[in-house]
């Protein structure tokens, strides 16, 4: 593809090679976006599924061989349902606040090695992107239950400001450990730091910032056990109760590109990324011969299967309890674990 | 008060980790799920479903002796039943028999008091329509449902656990009642030796 013509309109100085790296981008773009987008119309069916099972129940069965047919079913009926707008002053704020939330959650896929070389960004503040975008996402949440013009709604948004104030904090000073154990806020350079060492994932000597992450992340991603926002029993759904079709699907959207994304930081930041442990590879050599990315996703899918795992086990959380646990414990926690991590970098 | 073991369940989170074994142990384990209209279960004896008139094989019509004892008994009052007088021998007979499924809360006192076994709440239960009117059981319509649930039926003959109620009795139940045995459910020419109603069928 040749590009030249159309960025000299837009005003770039045409260099050797440029449009071609364009070009290489926008086609990682259209990959991972066909491939997110996949595994977000199947998350759903795999989340219905497991937890049917985990209730000794069957799940969808009725569209296709076992429900395989049932998310693209759900799909084609969120496209042709009718498209509700409240009665509200805020008819712009009500528009945008799904684009959003999915702008948001979408673009901290830019920054994501699925493995050494393949990205969209290879960014030096990849880390620092992913919080900042991951605090934009919840405007969206915050913006949709403001312009719902609903109690409902609106008090789905403000918990979620009040969660987003508790546990960005945590979430924040739970990767300072890996950031100072790897020097880097690159996610490249932050697992070829966790492979230099025997055990190869910082999950070893960084299990309390993991632990804060993972929970941290629960909460950010909004979901079980601490789905405040959308708490169904109370607040019927939350921020987006207003919201139908392709709107309501962008929110759904928007929620699992989050958890995907949080797993994605967890598996790189904790579990060494798309390597495996040089201690595993030298017990079992063959397994070197396997790719990153299978290693990369097989861990994805291992922290998306938690994410509906807890849902299925744990109740929600009481709100105070919400409060006081980020609060409490997370947030020293969190700390204790940067001053130990501090000083024994400072040590050694 | 905090033990130290009630402090390190706090710490590792034992509570929360049992809870997760057991749901992953559960999802390994079968779902309980029967898929309805494929898999169909199998009923069991004196489940209370659909109403109908026992056929007497003998003559071929209901055993119903008009004592008004269902209709009296149903807390529903969804039994409609008429007796009229024959004009040439002064003889009652049963004009209408009526029973409304759709009001019907299938306690099962009709079946229980009937003294003649006249009356059953079948097994069959899946019998849902249209229309109200369809559900509006006639003394036709009762018989009909018999003969429907008897074709159904495995066995030659059958018996209704709700024809003689547990924890009464005997003694002090009418004779045909007490006496009333499995009913002939097709007509196999050999009927079996049961009880097939009373004689004097129709009162003065």
């Amino acid at each position: 593809m040749d590009f030249s013509g159309l960025l000299c309109i837009l005003g770039f100085s045409v260099q050797n090679g440029f449009p071609a790296k364009i070009a290489v981008i926008f086609i990682n773009i259209i990959v991972v976006v066909a491939v997110i987008l996949l595994h977000v119309t199947y998350a759903p069916y795999f989340e219905r599924k497991l937890i049917a099972h985990m209730q000794v129940r069957l799940g969808p069965m009725r569209v296709g061989f076992h429900g395989l047919l049932q998310p693209i079913a759900d799909v084609v009926k969120l496209f042709f349902k009718e498209d509700t707008v409240p009665a509200t002053d805020f008819k712009m704020v009500f528009a945008i606040a799904p684009v959003i939330a999915v702008f948001a959650t979408m673009s901290s896929l830019a920054v994501i090695p699925f493995f050494s070389t393949f990205y969209i960004a290879n960014l030096n503040i990849g880390l620092l992107y992913i919080l900042a975008l991951s605090a934009v996402a919840t405007y969206g949440i915050i913006m949709a239950g403001w312009a719902s013009n609903s109690k409902y709604a609106f008090l789905g948004g403000l918990r979620s400001a009040a969660q987003l104030i508790s546990y960005e904090v945590s979430l924040g000073l739970s990767l300072v450990g890996v950031m100072i154990m790897s020097g880097s806020l690159n996610f490249i350079d932050i697992v070829e730091a966790q492979h230099v060492h025997w055990y190869g994932m910082y999950l070893v000597p960084q299990f309390l910032g993991y632990f804060v992450f993972i929970l941290a992340a629960f909460a950010e991603t909004n979901r079980s056990p601490f789905d405040m926002p959308e708490a169904e029993n109370e607040l019927v759904a939350g921020y987006f109760i207003e919201y139908s079709g392709m709107r309501f699907a962008l929110f759904f959207l928007s929620e699992y590109v989050a958890m995907i994304v949080m797993s994605s930081v967890a598996v790189l930041c904790f579990w060494g990324g798309w390597t495996v442990p040089p201690i595993i590879i030298s017990a079992v050599p063959l397994l070197a011969v396997v790719p990153g990315i299978i290693w990369f996703i097989l861990k994805v899918y291992f922290h998306l299967f938690l994410f509906f795992w807890v849902r299925a086990t744990l109740p929600r959380y009481r709100y105070d309890y919400l409060m006081r646990l980020g609060w409490k414990v997370l947030i020293p926690l969190a700390l204790t674990n940067i001053v130990v991590t501090s000083i024994i970098k400072y040590l050694s | 008060m905090t033990t130290v073991k009630g402090l390190l369940n706090r710490i590792f989170l034992i509570e929360i980790l049992k809870g997760m074994a057991l749901t992953f142990r559960m999802m390994c384990s079968r779902a309980v799920t029967r898929q309805y209209p494929i898999e169909k279960r199998e009923t069991f004896p004196g489940s209370r479903g659909m109403h109908a008139f026992v056929r007497d094989m003998k003559t071929g019509k209901e055993k119903c002796i008009m004592c008004m004892r269902c209709a009296n008994s149903c807390p529903s009052h969804c039994i409609y039943i008429t007796k009229k007088k024959r004009e040439e021998d002064g003889k009652q007979y049963l004009a209408q028999f009526d029973i409304e499924a759709l009001r019907c809360i299938y306690c099962g006192y009709c079946v229980e008091v009937c003294p003649v076994c006249a009356l059953v709440l079948t097994e069959e239960y899946e019998y849902s329509a249209g229309s109200r009117e369809e559900l509006y059981f006639t003394r036709e319509k009762l018989l009909q449902n018999w003969d429907d649930f008897a074709a159904k039926q495995k066995g030659d003959t059958y018996f209704n656990k709700f024809w003689r109620p547990e924890g009464l009795d005997p003694s002090k139940m009418f004779k045909v009642k007490r006496e009333q045995g499995p009913v002939a459910l097709r007509d196999t020419g050999s009927l079996p030796d049961v009880h097939l109603g009373p004689e004097d069928k129709e009162t003065k």
